[in-house]
């Protein structure tokens, strides 16, 4: 039977033949996959230092914020040395502590000045220490972009409402201005919320001020009603007399012009007082520590802040899943994106002003990141980053948050077009 | 002519014939040859379905992005008034463009003020451009000046918003020109002919919003 042996002899030969193939393909199959692995996290990007320098509050009660800025800052540099963004410089990070306080503001930007490495600076956290801040680093021509100001008078000087004059060439601002934030807090508040009656209270402070009397503008431009208005000594944290004022005034809604540490504990009072309607505040209340310090009963309180809601941007579900792979402690918080894209806005600055000096720094490389600046454009986490004639961010998106269920929940988000 | 026909095997040549290198394990395997068959073929489909389950597959493509991040409202300025327009109506133009993505569709297009109803050319839902600018004019009325803002700084154009990643309401605040014009506009419909709007009211609710009588006589003695 020489067929049927021949037959046996093939089909031998084909089992033994997939077997092998199967094994061979397997491995290849889990070789593939290893390919990129191994990586190098922790790249260089050249021989010459240059240092991004950070001004925020790393203490205090405004640590939380200011604590986001210095690591998205952090994540922003060792991103640019380890893609080799700038060839031939690595960027480093020195951070200082300001406590919120301006005089700490100005000291620290004298410092940055007398660094020679520091070609630019992100922050910082609080208007007013920006405004004591911004002739020091203008008069040495080092350029400073802040993630977080929102006052319109550090770009577009104190006569903003009647004139537009920048005070200094030197100052940028990826966040958006309460010129808008406040008006865009009053048509929610009034046309949404369809609140009509506000008491406006706020801390005194360049921002908190600022913010309340744009709020206001708008809010009366409207048809709203103001009930009533007070300050507070943002040193305490008993509000109970001005939470009874609230709660006799007969108000709907309660605006307060100022940050969360004060904002929490107002709200809470405001609500034992008996006056159970919600508090709205801008971006310094939009924190995870303004839920906490409110208790339960701050279930409807709102918040706006600057840019779209972090889901909504590809680029910053990046830059989550970085700054989380990079296992910072402490939360980005409400400026983290805008933070890396300052960050990012002084890399580009810096890489326009090497690649024109082929391929390394001048002599006068201040001068030349400052006026650099001006023409940066790039996709950043919050969207298209780049800056108008007064350094103020050209994208403007904000967004009201409520709170609910112990969280802020985006409920509404506009854009300036104007 | 030559031509070379099919090669057939010669004797000898058959794999049959020649000797068996197999040796001692061909006994064992006449025996078990089943077992090895079946042995081989499930190997073979094992093979196949870890093959097919581990295929290179391309990426899938990146989805849209959010709607309102894809799409621009730009205010163009006031539109011509048609003669059939009615009484305390006027008309602006807005510039839709496809910042990112595919285009989108707008599915409504209103504002938020109880004092002012709004339609749009073309009517939703419509989609945006693929490329270039969609001039959209928007048709507002006055229809209660005692709820209108007079003289708002931001006044928003809520929208909402459609693609294959979402539906999202939106506003756009187009800026200060097109809030001093929608103020002149109010302005001029609330002052012109109070009778032609149907519900001017004047409550002391919203007498500040609306300073009323003193407020239109002045603007009806202007030159």
């Amino acid at each position: 039977m020489p067929r049927k042996g021949l037959i046996v002899r093939q089909r031998s030969l084909i089992a033994i033949t997939a077997a092998l193939a199967a094994g061979a393909l397997t491995l290849t199959a889990c070789g593939s996959r290893d390919d990129s692995a191994g990586s190098d996290s922790e790249g260089s990007g050249g021989g010459t230092t240059v240092v991004i320098g950070v001004d925020a509050p790393l203490t205090g009660d405004l640590s939380a914020l200011g604590l986001g800025i210095k690591n998205s800052v952090d994540l922003a540099a060792k991103t640019a040395n380890k893609e080799k963004t700038v060839e031939g410089v690595t960027f480093k990070v020195e951070a200082l502590d300001d406590q919120a306080q301006p005089s700490s503001g100005q000291q620290n930007a004298t410092k940055l000045v007398a660094d020679k490495d520091v070609l630019g600076v992100v922050g910082p956290l609080n208007s007013s220490v920006a405004e004591s801040m911004q002739k020091v680093f203008d008069d040495a021509k080092l350029v400073e972009v802040s993630p977080a100001n929102t006052n319109p008078a550090l770009t577009q000087g104190t006569d903003w409402q009647k004139t537009k004059t920048r005070p200094y060439k030197s100052y940028f601002r990826t966040a958006t201005t309460d010129a808008i934030q406040g008006p865009f807090a009053a048509q929610y508040v009034f046309n949404d919320a369809k609140k009509k009656k506000v008491f406006v209270i706020d801390d005194k402070k360049t921002y908190g001020a600022g913010l309340a009397a744009t709020f206001t503008e708008e809010f009366k431009k409207l048809g709203g009603k103001v009930a009533g208005t007070e300050h507070i000594n943002p040193d305490t944290k008993d509000f109970s007399a001005v939470a009874t004022k609230v709660k006799n005034s007969g108000a709907d809604v309660v605006y307060y012009g100022g940050e969360y540490p004060q904002a929490g504990p107002l709200s809470k009072q405001i609500k034992a007082a008996g006056a159970k309607i919600p508090v709205v505040g801008g971006d310094g209340i939009y924190s995870a520590d303004f839920i906490k310090l409110a208790g339960a009963s701050g279930k409807g309180d709102l918040a706006t802040s600057v840019g779209a809601p972090v889901e909504e941007l590809p680029s910053a579900k990046e830059f989550v899943a970085n700054y989380k792979a990079a296992g910072y402690k402490e939360a980005f918080e409400a400026y983290g994106g805008y933070s890396y894209d300052s960050a990012w806005a002084i890399i580009e600055a810096v890489k326009k002003v090497v690649e024109d000096n082929n391929g390394k720094l001048p002599s006068d490389a201040r001068a030349k990141v400052t006026a650099a600046m001006q023409n940066v454009s790039f996709d950043g986490v919050t969207g298209k980053v780049s800056f108008d004639e007064y350094g103020d961010a050209t994208n403007k998106q904000l967004t009201v948050y409520a709170v609910e269920n112990g969280a802020w929940k985006a409920v509404k988000s506009g854009t300036y077009s104007g | 002519m030559s031509g070379v026909g099919p090669v057939e095997a010669g004797e000898g040549t058959h794999a049959e014939d020649a000797p068996s290198p197999r040796g001692r394990l061909a006994p064992l395997y006449t025996r078990h040859r089943r077992a090895a068959l079946a042995a081989g073929a499930a190997a073979l489909v094992l093979t196949g379905g870890l093959l097919y389950v581990t295929r290179p597959r391309p990426e899938p493509p990146a989805p849209p992005p959010y709607p309102s991040q894809a799409v621009g409202f730009t205010y163009l300025g006031p539109e011509p008034r048609p003669a059939d327009l009615p009484a305390g109506s006027f008309r602006f133009g807005i510039a839709v463009t496809t910042r990112d993505g595919p285009p989108v569709t707008v599915t409504r297009i209103s504002q938020p003020s109880a004092g002012l109803t709004l339609t749009s050319t073309p009517r939703p839902p419509f989609r945006g451009p693929a490329d270039g600018a969609l001039t959209v004019v928007i048709t507002m009325r006055v229809t209660d000046c005692g709820k209108v803002p007079r003289n708002a700084g931001l006044p928003f154009l809520d929208v909402t918003l459609r693609n294959r990643r979402a539906i999202e309401d939106h506003s756009f605040i187009l800026g200060e020109g097109y809030a001093r014009d929608l103020s002149e506009a109010i302005e001029v419909a609330c002052s012109n002919d109070l009778a032609s709007l149907p519900k001017l009211k004047n409550t002391p609710e919203n007498a500040d919003a609306l300073p009323a009588a003193s407020h239109n006589v002045d603007r009806a003695n202007r030159p």
